[in-house]
């Protein structure tokens, strides 16, 4: 039985970890907040999401 | 606990950054400008005690009652994941303005350690609730405090004229070890 529950919380916590990101991403970003730009160059974090998506915008 | 106490020693003496050495990714990564520091904090206080009063509300009504103390870390680590899913969906939704100023900075706190290490610790310590709140403060507001300090200093070191060798990451470690020296002086004030 404890099993069984152990399941069912660590199913809801990802469901409603999958729930808020899907919801997230569909929820538009404010007027004038498009290009928000993250002060990349100095910081030390490579594995970054925002790093990521700068440095593909300056490549292009 | 003497709540005055508590605040006070997880704010100076207990100092997340300088005295626990958590957190120190957005130390040094988001303290070459006093603006993105400032930005970086107040994001900080605002998840750290948010998701600290959920996780410890987790753990004591829902896997307390049902045994399941053992799951706290992976039951922490989500809820700290969808708190800053649903912080960002809010604040996009309700005040842009506010989202312009820290919007940039939650998806990084995702990955800041002190968060975790707050949640936990309220549970380790058996903190009670009105003591969660205060201590889910306190860490936060010190995070922010040395972050603040740390990035005046390093807005000021790039004008100053440091040997190339030390110029960057180098001289910005000195600079927080005189740091943390200088915290240690505050171990007498409780």
């Amino acid at each position: 039985m404890q099993v069984l529950f152990a399941i069912v919380i660590a199913g809801a916590l990802l469901g409603l970890n999958a729930w808020l990101y899907t919801a997230n991403k569909k929820t538009p970003v404010p007027e004038g907040c498009e290009n928000l730009k993250p002060d990349c160059t100095g910081c030390g974090i490579t594995d970054c999401a925002l790093r990521k998506k700068e440095e593909e915008q300056s490549t292009l | 606990m003497n709540l005055l106490t508590l605040f006070l020693s997880a704010l100076l003496i207990n100092n997340v950054i300088l005295s626990k050495f958590i957190g120190m990714c957005p130390f040094l990564g988001v303290s070459n400008k006093l603006s993105s520091a400032v930005g970086m904090g107040l994001a900080v206080i605002f998840v750290i005690f948010g998701a600290s009063v959920l996780s410890w509300a987790l753990y004591y009504y829902a896997l307390v009652p049902l045994g399941l103390e053992y799951m706290k870390l992976i039951c922490f680590i989500l809820l700290i994941a969808a708190f800053v899913q649903f912080v960002q969906m809010f604040i996009k939704k309700t005040s842009p303005s506010l989202y312009k100023s820290l919007g940039i900075y939650l998806p990084l706190i995702t990955t800041n350690c002190a968060v975790l290490y707050v949640a936990l610790d309220n549970i380790t310590q058996g903190y009670t609730f009105v003591e969660t709140l205060v201590n889910s403060i306190a860490v936060p507001a010190g995070f922010m405090l040395v972050l603040v300090i740390f990035a005046t200093i390093r807005e000021r070191l790039a004008a100053a004229d440091v040997p190339d060798a030390w110029k960057g990451n180098p001289i910005a470690f000195v600079v927080a070890a005189i740091m943390a020296i200088a915290f240690s002086a505050f171990s007498g004030l409780v």
